[in-house]
Formats: C-alpha cells, structure tokens, sequence
C-alpha cells in the first residue's frame, strides 16, 4: 500500500531546493530552516518573525524573497513613536482642503432653486461623499502593500523598537491582510502580501503577535554556509584565506564578546585583507584590522590577549 | 493525524512550552503540507509554528526527540494510512499488513505476534495498547507498573498465559521458555513505553510545584539550591513589573486636550487656536537609593535580599545600592558589570557577615547621599533592624525622610519579631513612610509595584 503522505516530503524537499537555489541566483545562500520557513509562509500564508543576532541577514533575507519572486519590496522601518499615519496612511489634507473649496463655489450652482434648508440639505445628501476618498488617501507602506495588484513582500524591520501599540495594531494586518479605515470601511488584499517582521529583542514582543507569525531564529551561520557566502560575496579572497578567516571569526563567536562578529562584519574583514594583499592570517596584520570586526574596544582588547593561540587554532583547523 | 498532533502539544505543554489552540491548528496545517516521512523537515517546521522564543526552541528541540523516535513515525504514519486500525484499535496487529492475526483471536495474535518477532507488527500492538490503556493520563512514577500491566493484558496476556500453561502440560518446554524469554523482553519495552510517557507528560510539573511554593515560603527557609529557582522567580517578577511599567509611561505620552490651558496659550492668537496643548500625565520616574543589610544577624536571607536588591536595580532606571554590616559600602557599579550570582557572591564576600552597625550605616548614608536626596527619591531599606543594643541612628534616618519622598523599610522578620530584643524597629520604624514585614516573593512583588506607581 502506497501512502500519499510518503511521496509529500519529496515534493516539499524539491521545492526547498527551489527556494534555495532561487535565493542563491540572488546572491542570498540560506539554510534549511530559512527556506522551510520561506515555503510555509508562502504555504501558509502566515508571517514570519525573525529574529537573530544583528548582520545575520535578516532583513536580506526579505530582500532576496522579493528579488526572487519578482515582487516589489516594501519596507517599514520601526522605531519609537511611529503610528498609524506614518505606517498604514494618511488623509491628503491639501487637496481635501481645495475639494471643499470647489465645492463652496458650486455650491450656488447645486442649490438653485431648492426652497429652504431642509431640501437644501437633501439635494447635498443626494451627492456622493468624495471627501472621504480612497483617492484622497496617501497610502503609507502597509497599505502600499495591500493595494499592489501582484502581491509584495512587506518587511517590517525592528519590529521591537515600536511601541507596544503599535504591535497590537499591525494584528489586524498580519491575521486577516486586511486593514480598516475608520472613514472608508475595511481595505482586503487581492494577493496577501508575504510578510517578513525582523526583531533584534531588545524587549520581549507579545505574545499575540508571536501567535500570528511563524518563528524563524536566524543564528550565526556554521563554518560551512560561512565559506559559502564568503566565497560568493568576496570571490577575489583565495580558498586557505578564506577558511582561515571563517574558522578565526567562528572562534571569536566562542568567546565572551560584548558583541561577536557577525555575518557583515566577516564580509567586511574578508573584503579589507584582500584589500591589504594578505595571503594568509597574520599576527600583525589581524591586529591591524580586528577593528573591522570587533566594535568595542573592550572586546578589541579581550581577543588582542588571547590573538597568538587564536590565529594558530584557525591555521590548524583550516 | 489530528489524534498525535494533540499528544504532542500535550506533551509540549508538559514541557512548559506555551502553545495556544491557534498554533496548534496552524501546526495541524504544517502536517498537512509536510507529512510524516520526513523527520528533520517536520522538526524544522513544526518548530517555526509552535516555539517562539529561543528557550522555547531548546525545550521544544528535546520533546520532539522523546515524542517522535524514528522509528514511531514510520508507525504512525502506517497507522493513519489504514482506517481499519483507527477504528478498531483491538485487534493489536491486525492492520492488513503482514499476516494478520488468525480471527481477532488476541492471545494467538500475542503468541504469533512473539513467535514472529516481527518488530514493526509488535510496536504497533504496543502502541495500540498504550492507547487503549489511555496512557496519556499517566500522572505519577508509582502508577508504571499499573499501566504497564493494563497494556500487557490489553495485548492478550491472560491468554498466551493459558496457552503456555497448555503447552507445559503437554511438555513443549523449548516452546515455552522461549515465549516466555520474548514475553520477558516485550515486558521491558512496554515498561520503557511507560516511562517515557512518564517523563514526557511530568517533566516540569515538579518545577512548577515548587515555583507555587516558593513564592509563599519565607526567604529565611528558602534553601541554597533553591537559589537559581528564586533567582528565576525573581527575575520574571521584575520582567513583568517593568513591562507594566513602561505602558503606564505611554498612556501619559498620549493625554487628551487640555481645553483651559490651550485657551489661555493662544489668546494672543486673538482666540484661534493654533497652538493645542495635550493633558499630559506626568510619570513619576523614581530615584531609589536602596539599601540593604548584609550582617550576620540576617545571613540566612541576605542573598535573597541582594537577589531583590540586583533586581531593583535592573528594574528601575535610576538606582543607588548599598550595602552594609558594620560600614556602608555602594555596591551599583558592582550590580551593573557583574551578572547576578557573581555579583550576590562578590557583595557577600567583601562587605558581608559582619556585625551590625546602623548609627555608622545610616550616618554615612545620610553623608553620602543626602544631597542627591529629593522629593523624588524613594528610601528602601532592607533589614532586620537589630543594632545589637548599638545606636540605631534613628535622627539620620529622620534627617534622610525630611528630603525624601518617602522611605519604605523592608523587614524580613515577621511583625511579632519586632521590637523584641536588640530590634529597634520602633525607633526607626517612626522615621519611615512605611515599614512592611517582607518575607516572601508575594511581598516583594507588592512593593515593588508600589515603587512603581505613577503619581498624578
């Protein structure tokens, strides 16, 4: 007996391998766990919340979905005190200014021969209500979203840095793609958008909003995926370097940093040692440039003690 | 499908994970689009579904190891692909498979289903019992050998015994040692079913017995291992209490017009009002120079109160803490670099266990920081208030409540202790806003939300 289900995980493997070689063309290598979540999202059509140590590619990881899928990106960055006007839309109130303008003029026009108040004020009913208008409205990123015909991939990066109200108010939007307009009604998707939301924890989000999303936790990527992307983003570096390099900033993630290197910050270093010429990791030159990767001086200090056995454990193990 | 996915959650709560219906609907959805077959893809999206934070993942990560052994989910899905084991779960192994029981008669399944040895056939009949034995229900270790039992005599036990009895008479002794060596092994596999139900479904009903517990024991009788249970405790009180905290400051943020003082500002606008003013909450955003007695007389609570202590300072944005038995010594730059055991350790080592002194604490106390005291700054002291027949240095403390804001005194003795012996609450008691008896985690989280509190 044949069960349906055995063949599933096959179909669903393939499709992975699509995603991932998808974001690949773009430049973007992602692990399995990024394309499960890529596939049960587009699956689901449910949100994902990432979150991870920042420079792990999060927010390219929306990047690299819209460039792939071929839909515009559109981005709302967070920050404190940001509402409803700045992220869903806003009234044009100039031209609702010069509308009632229009209308006083023709007002004369409209009322000629209406006797009294009472009719005057059915013959004004009897016209449309254009000042509360979908073409008075400004849309702002969340609406951009819900209004572009194809679909889009909406990234709301740093969710944590926005108030707590403002997340209650995103729930509308995540669960139903669907937003209200006090003025209007309801606004629906045609094509629910994919929905990326990043965080960097800097305060615990609620747990209504977590409910909504997938959970995707993007963490430092291993030493293999590194070389990868290493050798994708900065191909000029030679292969012993380059190991070298990964396995020397791997171990750095070992150690009690304030902040460890992450994915950027190894881009960053690889692109400046090709810069300096380098041909293998050095005592000096990795003096020199550790403040490419390390951004505090107390860990600047912490690694230059300990950089002698660092470098010589990178050498062996590359 | 529907019957495992709830066994999971279930066992997932066990686990203190805090899976909603929501997300276990959405994890039925992920079953759907991913199945059972592949189980490094199934643990992958399950887990974006169900576990949100990153101590959630590790515990999810080790139920779904115990729940879905490799070998379980070949069998699970073998199961949900035949209706006829579904409906009639009874029949043990008789699923269509392989060579099916002769007639339903269970004891002969038993007896075939051993003398086979055919170990996919005979998971199934486990598993098939531990259903009918309603497994899930297991609560305490003492019961295994019930359900391990109930499982057994679900798969035929009574009859296999007949036919062994049956067999020895006829003198078929090869026949019925080894049955009885296979009934031996099924035994122990059954048993290790049961316990890793056991362990699956009770993991951390023992931690969260003992977290109830905690919260209302007396610190005095908290014990040293219980240290990192209460230091939890502790921190997830202050964790709430922050979050509180911070919405309180955004409804003042907010406000509503303030229609009298918008009038008066823009009269010189000839009464048109351009410039609107908000009513706006003002929030208190207290200063707290906390501090806290280490010395002998106190030792056996000292390191829940400096646990307090720490997390005072972690809470509240503008803290000054300081610690002392016979010399005050300030301890907030100590409390920021260092994390919580080490600095409890360091603060307990350099300034703790010595004899009292509250006339020279409090008289330095009020040389240090009087200046900075204000009609903002809370006074929290932490103490037992026993000065061994000393000075108490009520007129410092007098001197410190005059500029204060109000100074709260926290005693870890009980009131009837009070004033009996070289305790001086009385004396100092009358120099404070407010002297509370603090003796469990109920009443720090009291207090602590009073700190809190926003004034109008």
């Amino acid at each position: 007996m044949k069960n349906p289900l055995d063949t599933m995980p096959d179909a669903v493997r393939q499709a992975l391998v699509t995603i991932q070689e998808g974001f690949e063309s773009t430049g973007y290598l992602c692990s399995d766990a990024i394309a499960t979540s890529v596939f049960l999202a587009t699956r689901l059509d449910k949100p994902v919340l990432i979150e991870g140590p920042p420079g792990v590619g999060k927010t390219e990881l929306a990047r690299a979905t819209a460039t792939w899928l071929g839909k515009p990106l559109i981005r709302l960055q967070c920050y404190e005190g940001l509402d409803e006007s700045k992220a869903l839309y806003e009234w044009k109130y100039g031209k609702q200014l010069l509308y009632t303008q229009v209308l006083k003029d023709k007002l004369g026009d409209l009322m000629v021969g209406a006797q009294g108040l009472r009719e005057s004020i059915a013959r004004l009913h009897e016209f449309d209500d254009t000042f509360f208008n979908p073409e008075f409205l400004e849309p702002r990123p969340l609406l951009k979203a819900l209004w572009e015909p194809g679909g889009a991939v909406l990234l709301i990066d740093e969710i944590d840095k926005a108030d707590q109200e403002f997340e209650a108010f995103l729930l509308e939007m995540l669960q139903d793609y669907q937003i209200s307009i006090p003025e209007i009604g309801t606004v629906k998707a045609h094509v629910p958008p994919i929905c990326f939301l990043t965080s960097n924890n800097t305060r615990e989000l609620g747990d209504a909003l977590k409910r909504r999303c997938l959970h995707l936790h993007i963490p430092y990527p291993d030493t293999a995926l590194e070389c990868r992307i290493i050798e994708r983003r900065v191909p000029e570096l030679n292969a012993s370097l380059r190991r070298q390099l990964v396995a020397f900033v791997q171990s750095l993630r070992g150690l009690d940093l304030k902040k460890s290197p992450a994915i950027s910050e190894t881009i960053d270093w690889a692109r400046t040692l090709v810069l300096m010429h380098a041909e293998m990791l050095d005592h000096e030159l990795v003096r020199a440039t550790l403040n490419v990767l390390l951004k505090f001086q107390d860990d600047i200090a912490l690694v230059d003690t300990e950089l002698f056995t660092l470098i010589h454990a990178a050498e062996k193990s590359a | 499908m529907s019957e495992v996915l709830g066994q999971f959650l279930k066992a997932l709560r066990a686990a203190d994970v805090r899976v909603s219906s929501a997300e276990g609907i959405d994890a039925g959805a992920v079953f759907q689009n991913i199945g059972l077959a592949d189980r490094e893809l199934l643990k992958m999206a399950l887990g974006q579904t169900l576990a949100k934070t990153l101590e959630d993942k590790a515990k999810y990560a080790d139920c779904f190891e115990q729940f879905f052994h490799s070998a379980d989910l070949r069998r699970l899905q073998r199961d949900e692909s035949t209706p006829e084991a579904q409906a009639e779960p009874d029949l043990g192994g008789g699923d269509g498979m392989g060579p099916s029981g002769s007639g339903g008669e269970e004891g002969a399944t038993l007896q075939g289903l051993l003398e086979t040895g055919d170990r996919a056939q005979l998971q199934l009949a486990i598993a098939n019992a531990a259903r009918a034995a309603k497994i899930n229900q297991i609560r305490l270790f003492t019961q295994r050998g019930i359900y391990s039992r109930r499982m057994l005599e679900h798969m035929g036990l009574e009859a296999l015994e007949q036919t062994l009895h049956q067999l020895q008479k006829t003198g078929a002794e090869d026949d019925v040692t080894r049955l009885r060596a296979r009934l031996g092994e099924l035994r122990e596999e059954i048993l290790a079913t049961v316990e890793r139900q056991i362990l699956l479904l009770t993991a951390n009903a023992g931690t969260r017995l003992r977290e109830e517990i905690l919260h209302e024991m007396p610190l005095a009788r908290a014990e040293q291992s219980d240290f990192r249970i209460m230091q939890l405790l502790v921190r997830k009180l202050a964790k709430r209490l922050v979050s509180l905290h911070s919405r309180r400051r955004k409804i003042a943020q907010r406000g509503q017009l303030d229609v009298r003082r918008t009038l008066r500002r823009n009269i010189e606008f000839d009464g048109l009002l351009f410039d609107v003013v908000w009513k706006q909450r003002k929030i208190d955003r207290p200063k707290v120079v906390a501090v806290c007695d280490v010395s002998g007389s106190v030792a056996n609570v000292a390191r829940f109160l400096l646990l307090f202590l720490y997390s005072v300072t972690e809470v509240l944005p503008a803290v000054r803490a300081f610690v002392f038995s016979a010399r005050l010594a300030e301890v907030t730059d100590l409390f920021a670099t260092l994390k919580v055991e080490d600095a409890v350790a360091t603060t307990l080592r350099q300034h703790g266990w010595g004899s009292t002194d509250y006339g020279r604490a409090l008289e330095e106390l009020s040389a240090l920081t009087l200046s900075e005291i204000d009609h903002r700054t809370t006074v929290l002291i932490l103490g037992d208030a026993r000065s061994n027949y000393g000075d108490p240095g009520h007129q410092h403390l007098r001197r410190i409540q005059e500029r204060a804001r109000r100074v709260i005194w926290l005693n870890p003795e009980p009131r009837s202790f009070w004033n009996m012996g070289d305790s001086e609450m009385q004396r100092l008691g009358a120099a404070c806003d407010r002297v509370e008896s603090c003796r469990s985690l109920r009443h720090l989280e009291r207090i602590v939300s009073e700190l809190l509190r926003y004034s109008r």
